[in-house]
């Protein structure tokens, strides 16, 4: 087992993840697209003036210079925002909200006036040259086993376009990514091991997914700084799952370990790779070249944006889990609640019927069962079956009309067509005598009427089912 | 704010407000309200001013060094390309951004804007390099088209230039085009006129296509007063438009200027050049200035129910009018409740130039389809082909 605090293990994450909206800097809606596109630009990129005013002729854009950009576009999801043709809108108040309530979530100090950036991009995945990024919160923390993580900034920043190939001199990128919302967090390099480093990705998971969030393939991306006692820093960009980031630490901090011995430590941009392990990728850049985006105006977090933040934060599963807890659930039945994602709809109907178990089953585990019995789609079964129906036959039972045992039944009559009543009514036969019962109740709830009052009220509640001459005697028998 | 601050733009200084101790360079803020400051990570954010209770310089800026001496160095000139001249007159494309203050500035130092365009020298040495002036082409007037047509008229009867490029701002660049058209009597070399859409600090500026293509226009045979733009959205080729033919058609995209009612006069690559229609060829006259402008001539758009009283007003204010008419040359005659016969028949009268041009823009004038038509042209207006 290696000792990685003798080791002078330093690691920092940096993760970027993008955001379920429309896009960033346009109106356009953030969908990736397979199909053909409708038309293609054509471009070149020049060197520009550096930070001193002098041009800046990196390796980088010499290389830029020889090539030619092919984007791709369509007609009715992307626009001229995305080609460069017109200047970009104002920022996106959706990505906004989100990236507040993510920088809430961890803890972070909220920037109250900050100004939105070009970053300089030289490789073509952005049309003008530069990505848009500013940044909104600083000064964080998440909550480790081993003690805290510091989060040190968090930027809102669009999405590059996506490379589609590469033809000689040409790069074709497609236009569809360009623009979506991303929140780009970094930690300080206040990691200690590669167990503490997981920890940290899966808990900023957890509070990402809590917020509107992208969900799947390509859309966050996670890179790690690593570096061991008298060795350079070193880039590990795009580790695919956290699980993974582990690993790649633990390989990279071997690999590093080894290098130091020889002398041989650089400073340079690794690809992570699906096994762990990493190759080398580029050297590591200079600071990027960073300055306004002159066609927008200051960004103001203004107290009503933030209060409408934290008035809408999200719960983590972890805090749910606790709420879940105190309800009653075991762990089997908070897995199928949390899983199906109907946390809200079980607290509603606990109000109506306080029984959380049969009310998991109702909303996830019999749907289930009566679709795969009546060779269905769970979708079809559940919209026979909504929150609506489940609380009417909860109500059911909370007035005795049926028993719990017997609720499984009234579902599975509803979803083969019957209407609720019908399948209510059904369930009354079956359990005959419980009309009675249930007068008893209602003479108790209401006593001292007379018998032509307590007629009147047995009719309106139990009409259909029971004749005017069985209530009669029912109510003889009772009233004396 | 309890102290008075004593901080430039570009000093490196040391925020302390009511929560925290913030360093970074002091940026020009076009807010009253907000301090502007580069942290150290690159980005810019802004601090409330009444939230700050001081401020201490920590490196004061370094002033910008040597414009003089870069104003004065000598543009590099290559022995076998043919020598062209240079008139900026501001701009987007003469504008820069300055990382110091964060501020868009007009260039300095013309001669770091030659750096990002090294193609520029491929093509031509810029042997004289012009500036009448710096402004923002909505500002402009006819005493800077003179201006610009004067040190214009100069440069092409230098035998040693070949043609000019002049750089100017999109959004009344084709009127100066098209007042240089008149301006410079006996044409005998190219006139390019340039511009970029986007700003000259991105990579993807259309700046770098249109420079290009203009230093080969210059150079060319065709001794015309001509717009040289993108052609399309594609970095690829640009079309050099007749002067007295081009407009902006668009706000924002780069191929904003469109010929209208016409065709252009070539397509421009880098390197090359295609011939589209007739043009005037490169000579040896002379050329003469006519620089000559009556500034009391007002541009009236006609529309329904326009009211006679503002031909009115324009009668008593100017000394003519032009007046973009409906169609083929209309205006409301006998049969609208508010008639504008009366009111221009009296104008006329006494003493004013009544023109027509055509609000659609595409197409030609023609009073002889209609009776509205005839009687305007009856009642003394003069009627341009498309003028």
């Amino acid at each position: 087992m290696t000792d990685y605090l003798k080791l002078g293990l330093r690691s920092g994450l940096e993760i970027h993840q993008q955001l379920d909206t429309g896009k960033l800097f346009c109106n356009c809606p953030s969908i990736l697209r397979q199909d053909a596109p409708d038309f293609i630009v054509k471009r070149k990129l020049h060197a520009v003036a550096g930070e001193t005013g002098e041009v800046d002729i990196t390796a980088a854009f010499e290389a830029a210079k020889e090539k030619e950009f092919v984007y791709e576009g369509y007609n009715d999801t992307t626009c001229l925002v995305e080609i460069d043709e017109e200047p970009c809108h104002l920022i996106n108040q959706e990505a906004l909200h989100i990236a507040l309530q993510v920088s809430l979530l961890l803890n972070c100090e909220i920037i109250p006036v900050t100004q939105i950036m070009r970053k300089t991009v030289i490789d073509g995945s952005n049309t003008g040259g530069f990505q848009r990024t500013a940044l909104i919160a600083k000064n964080g923390y998440v909550e480790t086993s081993e003690g805290r993580v510091g989060i040190q900034s968090i930027c809102l920043e669009e999405d590059a376009a996506r490379i589609i190939k590469q033809e000689g001199n040409a790069v074709v990128y497609r236009l569809d990514r360009l623009g979506i919302p991303l929140v780009e967090i970094a930690t300080f390099p206040d990691i200690k091991n590669p167990q503490q480093a997981k920890e940290a990705a899966l808990h900023i998971g957890e509070i990402l997914r809590a917020c509107k969030v992208k969900r799947g393939i390509g859309t966050i991306r996670q890179d790690v700084n690593i570096s061991i006692k008298g060795g350079e820093r070193i880039e590990i960009k795009g580790v695919q799952e956290p699980a993974l980031i582990e690993k790649t630490i633990i390989n990279e901090a071997e690999r590093q370990k080894t290098l130091v011995k020889e002398g041989k430590s650089r400073l340079e941009v690794r690809k992570a790779l699906p096994d762990g392990n990493t190759e080398f990728l580029r050297p590591l850049p200079g600071a990027a070249r960073m300055y306004p985006e002159t066609d927008l105006p200051l960004l103001r977090i203004s107290r009503q944006i933030l209060d409408e933040a934290r008035k809408s934060l999200p719960k983590l599963k972890s805090e749910i889990r606790g709420e879940l807890k105190k309800i009653g659930l075991n762990d089997e039945m908070m897995k199928l609640v949390l899983e199906a994602s109907k946390i809200e709809e079980l607290k509603s109907l606990i109000k109506i019927y306080n029984n959380p178990n049969l009310i998991i089953k109702m909303l996830v585990l019999w749907p289930k069962e009566i679709a795969s019995h009546e060779k269905k789609t769970i979708e079809d079964v559940e919209s026979s079956l909504t929150i609506d129906v489940i609380e009417i036959i909860l109500q059911a039972i909370k007035s005795k009309k049926i028993d719990e045992s017997q609720a499984k039944q009234v579902m599975k009559e509803i979803a083969e067509g019957k209407s609720i009543e019908d399948a209510l009514k059904g369930e009354k036969a079956e359990g005959a005598g419980n009309i009675e019962e249930e007068i008893i109740k209602l003479i108790e709830e209401k006593p001292g009427l007379n018998i032509n009052a307590y007629m009147g009220l047995v009719m309106q509640r139990f009409k259909g089912r029971i004749s005017g001459k069985d209530a009669a005697e029912i109510l003889k028998k009772l009233i004396k | 704010m309890k102290k008075q601050v004593k901080a430039n733009p570009g000093d490196y200084i040391n925020i302390r407000t009511t929560k925290e101790n913030i360093e970074g360079t002091l940026l020009e803020s076009h807010e009253p309200d907000i301090f502007l400051l580069k942290l150290k990570s690159g980005y810019n954010i802004g601090i409330k001013k009444e939230d700050i209770y001081d401020i201490r310089v920590i490196r004061k800026s370094k002033p910008e060094e040597s414009s003089e001496k870069e104003k004065a160095a000598e543009l590099k000139s290559k022995k076998e390309l043919p020598n062209i001249a240079m008139i900026m007159t501001g701009g987007t494309i003469s504008s820069r951004l300055d990382p110091l203050t964060g501020g868009v500035k007009w260039l300095t130092s013309p001669a770091d804007f030659f750096k990002f365009y090294p193609e520029l020298f491929g093509i031509a040495n810029i042997k004289k390099l012009e500036i009448p002036f710096m402004i923002a082409s909505e500002n402009m007037s006819s005493r800077e088209w003179k201006k610009i047509a004067k040190v214009a008229a100069e440069l092409l009867n230098d035998p040693e230039i070949k043609g000019i490029i002049i750089t100017h701002g999109t959004d009344t660049l084709h009127y100066t085009a098209s007042a240089l058209s008149f301006f410079l009597k006996n044409l005998n070399k190219p006139v390019i006129l340039t511009y970029s859409q986007r700003s000259t600090d991105r990579a993807s500026s259309d700046a770098s296509l249109n420079l290009q293509c203009a230093a080969q226009a210059a150079v060319s045979d065709i001794a015309e007063v001509m717009l040289v733009g993108h052609a399309s959205t594609n970095d690829d080729f640009c079309y050099a438009m007749q002067g007295t033919k081009v407009r902006k058609m668009h706000s924002s995209r780069r191929d904003a200027f469109k010929c209208i009612n016409s065709k252009p006069i070539a397509k421009i690559f880098p390197g090359r050049i295609e011939i589209l229609s007739q043009y005037n060829k490169r000579n040896n006259s002379k050329v003469k200035l006519n620089a000559v402008f009556e500034d009391k001539v007002a541009l009236v758009k006609f529309h329904p129910g326009m009211n006679p009283d503002i031909i009115d007003y324009y009668a008593k204010n100017c000394r003519g009018i032009v007046i973009e008419m409906t169609g083929l040359g209309h205006l409301a005659t006998k049969e609208a409740y508010y008639n504008l016969l009366p009111k221009l028949k009296q104008a006329i009268k006494r003493g004013l130039v009544i023109c027509a041009a055509p609000q659609t823009l595409y197409g030609w004038l023609d009073p002889y389809v209609y009776s509205p038509g005839r009687e305007l042209l009856k009642a003394g207006i003069n009627k341009g082909k498309n003028a």
